[in-house]
């Protein structure tokens, strides 16, 4: 019953990187603080990105003070859906993606019908600090929704799957797709039971799958085989990693990448304290591979040809 | 990892390095505090005090009247915290070379009640005795008859065991029913003549010997009159003998009073004196009587700065925040090396504290109930889809109102349990509530109860940790181990191994077939 507690040696065979290590190894060394407030708010990181054409979702607008609240009608008019979330938030927190809707109805992507006094205190409590990290006033941002990619249809449950690069030093160093389960709540978050597929960071095929830490070959709700899981942009996805590298200059980031039907892979958000559930997605421990990358890895190189120097490695 | 491997390892070693000189410090700071201030590591350490009151009793007869006794004096190992005369109208004078208390009045008539009251603590066994050399010692005149019992005597000694001291002491009372020892010392003999009789053989061989009185420090003790003991100049020293074992040194918990042939007590100007010895014991806390201890090996320089001298106030705050770092190095560990996820960082450290004060379980129950009562309330709440502001005040302001209500019926309803609610810190209690209500919304019931549960269970641990008499003791009295505290979680900041919990959440990741 016990035995998982003598896994220390196995798990530092297997290169595993542990949290601790994480944060004083890596975080703490190739993180700068000073860094953090360019992935902390996302205007900021959008219009980062659109500087080094880095595809993100367009933004409509901001509101920035309470009293713009009341204009939200005017600064959506002409777009047919749009989505809220706050500047400052995190995983999924405070995102409302409206899909269509007229002067009283606002049906959202999770299937409800909100009134516009819904919408309006939702912008208010985004504004108040409901959602962002510390609880500090927040912008809220408004930008176009994505276009939903059919390709993952059968592989995910409502919601929408991303894909998670781990960027290490510039290189696209570990892959993972995260698929909403009914389970989940439509939402991509592991811990809350979604389905983690490891994807190998060369070829883009599925390595591995998991569910609540367990492994798991098929998509619970939809029954899926999740080996047979393709996806399609693979270089461009781990260009847009790679760039997320040069935007920041954070040595350690995970980006998170969504799939546009017409405008091709786009970038959500970047993370500077990615988590380490993409080892287990992906059975294989991430130290190894940043070992590999400290090690024998090129410096001075373009982010285009990081890209490729690891998608020659699986060649 | 090959990252910057240099930079690692040096920080890591400053710091072990200045761990290794923290517990160096603490070290040597427990044992100067034990040594020279008397500090126990125990809380239940206590010193005996004794208090030996001297009643001195006589008629005065003259117009002036001179007192004088011999009192015990701190060279005997036995330190004095405190020494008292009652004697009202009476001059007062230390004499500290003859180790006597000289009381003089004028115009005293009838009956007079002297007090001398002397409290000492700390015996310590075998100190050397009164140094002083003793003059030389001439052979005793004596008789035919007693010249040959000297010899008799002496030639028995050799039968005996010891030294030369111990041998004649007890071939005397070997032989002291004998017919012919009677000849030199009367069958109804005191033993101050006893005493003296030894006194006078040991001087036949030219050993200079003296009388000590001594009482026994014992509960509730009353005597008239002070053991008579026996001093010999030795081999180069003086040795303090019983005289009837003839062992040596003095006996545990006894106190000279008087040595040499001076008297006990001297009246002039007065008849019929006595005085009458009691002694009492009682018992201080170590930590009380270090100022005494500091004093008496004269470190009180130390002991001036130490936080030992505040006032009581000040110093139960400070015994207080001395167990914070403890209780901060157990969250550290709960979390860095164990793993546990809790709701804020220093949360379960001040939960643990309330703890302390409201008792184990009602603490336990009664916040418990505070959360529940909360989370239903938050819910209730919700729905009014309250700015942020506003809604975490209105928890706040909930939950000073809930404190107040089960205070006030435990109180009338005399529920401990109950009105131990006002120990808990408000904003805490509000925090909790509010960011498992939030949790709860965002992550589901299972996770909001995992993350309450680790939060209970980390400051469970603290509250054994912090609770323990030992503990608290220790923390307080060596303080100098916050130090090492300090120390150790600065070095836990560059642990990076795995957490306990890790080990189980990445165990998908071993291949069983390596």
């Amino acid at each position: 019953m016990f035995e998982w507690l003598f896994n220390g040696k196995k798990l530092r065979e297997n290169g595993v990187l542990g949290m601790n290590d994480r944060n004083y190894s890596v975080i703490a060394k190739y993180n700068k603080r000073s860094l953090y407030t360019l992935v902390d708010d996302k205007v900021k990181t959008k219009r980062l990105a659109n500087s080094i054409n880095i595809n993100t979702p367009k933004m409509i607008g901001i509101i920035e003070f309470q009293y713009q609240v009341k204009n939200l009608l005017d600064i959506v008019k002409g777009y047919d859906s749009f989505v809220i979330k706050p500047a400052h938030g995190s995983g999924g927190k405070g995102v409302l993606v409206i899909k269509k809707y007229d002067a009283e109805h606002f049906y959202s992507a999770s299937g409800d019908v909100l009134s516009f006094k819904d919408v309006y205190q939702h912008v208010s409590n985004i504004l108040s600090g409901l959602f962002s990290l510390g609880g500090k006033y927040d912008v809220a941002l408004i930008e176009e929704a994505v276009n939903f990619s059919d390709v993952f249809k059968n592989f995910s449950y409502h919601g929408v799957p991303d894909v998670r690069v781990i960027v290490y030093k510039g290189f696209p160093a570990m892959v993972m797709m995260r698929l909403a389960t009914k389970e989940s709540g439509g939402r991509a978050n592991l811990h809350q039971g979604a389905v983690g597929v490891g994807l190998d960071v060369s070829t883009g095929l599925p390595l591995n799958a998991v569910m609540h830490n367990k492994p798991i070959f098929e998509h619970p709700d939809t029954k899926a085989n999740l080996m047979d899981l393709r996806v399609p942009f693979w270089r461009e996805h781990l260009i847009i990693g790679s760039l997320a590298y040069d935007m920041t200059g954070l040595g350690y980031l995970g980006a998170d990448i969504v799939l546009d039907e017409n405008r091709g892979p786009m970038m959500l958000e970047v993370n500077a304290r990615p988590g380490l559930a993409i080892q287990i997605a992906n059975g294989k421990g991430l130290k190894t591979r940043l070992q590999e990358i400290d090690e024998t890895y090129p410096l001075g190189l373009s982010a285009e040809e990081r890209v490729d120097f690891v998608l020659n490695r699986g060649k | 990892m090959k990252l910057n491997v240099t930079n690692f390892f040096t920080i890591r070693k400053v710091l072990s390095l200045l761990l290794f000189c923290a517990i160096a410090y603490s070290a040597y700071s427990i044992y100067y505090k034990v040594k020279y201030w008397g500090f126990s590591l125990s809380p239940k350490a206590v010193t005996d005090v004794w208090t030996v009151d001297a009643k001195i009793s006589f008629m005065a007869i003259d117009d002036k009247v001179k007192v004088s006794l011999a009192v015990p004096n701190d060279r005997d190992g036995f330190k004095i915290l405190s020494e008292e005369v009652v004697a009202k109208g009476y001059k007062i004078t230390q004499d500290k070379i003859n180790s006597r208390v000289i009381l003089e009045g004028n115009g005293k008539k009838g009956r007079q009640n002297l007090y001398y009251r002397l409290s000492i603590y700390d015996d310590a066994q075998n100190v050397a005795l009164n140094s002083l050399l003793p003059a030389k010692v001439e052979r005793p005149i004596l008789s035919e008859e007693e010249n040959v019992q000297m010899r008799k005597i002496w030639e028995l000694s050799e039968l005996q065991k010891g030294d030369k001291v111990q041998k004649a002491i007890l071939a005397i009372n070997q032989e002291v029913n004998s017919p012919t020892m009677s000849l030199i010392l009367p069958l109804n003999h005191t033993s101050k003549e006893f005493a003296e009789k030894v006194i006078q053989i040991l001087a036949y061989k030219r050993i200079p010997a003296r009388i000590a009185r001594a009482i026994k420090l014992e509960e509730g003790r009353k005597t008239e009159k002070p053991d008579i003991m026996l001093e010999a100049f030795y081999d180069g020293h003086w040795t303090l003998y019983d005289l009837n074992t003839a062992k040596i040194g003095l006996p545990k918990n006894w106190v000279i009073v008087q040595r040499g042939g001076v008297s006990l007590l001297d009246v002039k100007g007065g008849e019929d004196s006595t005085v009458v010895f009691s002694v009492l014991k009682s018992v201080a806390s170590p930590l009380k009587m270090a100022e005494h201890r500091a004093k008496a090996h004269d470190k009180l320089w130390s002991y001036n700065y130490s936080m030992y001298t505040l006032p009581v106030f000040e110093q139960n705050t400070l015994k207080w925040l001395m167990i914070f770092p403890l209780a901060i190095l157990v969250v550290v560990i709960m979390r860095n090396v164990i793993g546990v996820s809790t709701m804020g960082t220093f949360t379960p450290m001040l939960l643990a504290m309330a703890l302390v004060r409201t008792g184990f379980w009602s603490g336990l129950i009664c916040f418990s109930v505070m959360i529940a009562l909360g989370l239903v309330m938050r819910a209730l709440v919700a729905k009014l889809n309250l700015l942020l502001v506003p809604r975490i005040s209105f928890v706040v302001i909930f939950v000073i109102l809930l404190i107040q209500v089960l205070t006030v019926v435990g109180y009338r309803l005399n529920y401990t349990i109950v009105s131990s609610a006002i120990f808990f810190p408000i904003i805490i209690t509000a925090w909790i509530i509010e960011r498992a209500s939030i949790t709860w919304e965002e992550e589901g019931a299972v996770n909001t109860l995992k993350e309450i549960l680790f939060t209970f269970i980390t400051a469970v641990v603290t509250y054994f940790v912090i609770s323990n008499e030992y503990v608290r003791h220790v923390m307080f009295a060596f303080n100098e181990l916050n130090l090492v505290i300090l120390f150790v979680v600065m070095l836990l900041g560059t642990y990076t191994g795995y957490r306990v919990t890790e080990l189980m959440r990445f165990a998908p990741l071993i291949h069983k077939e390596n």
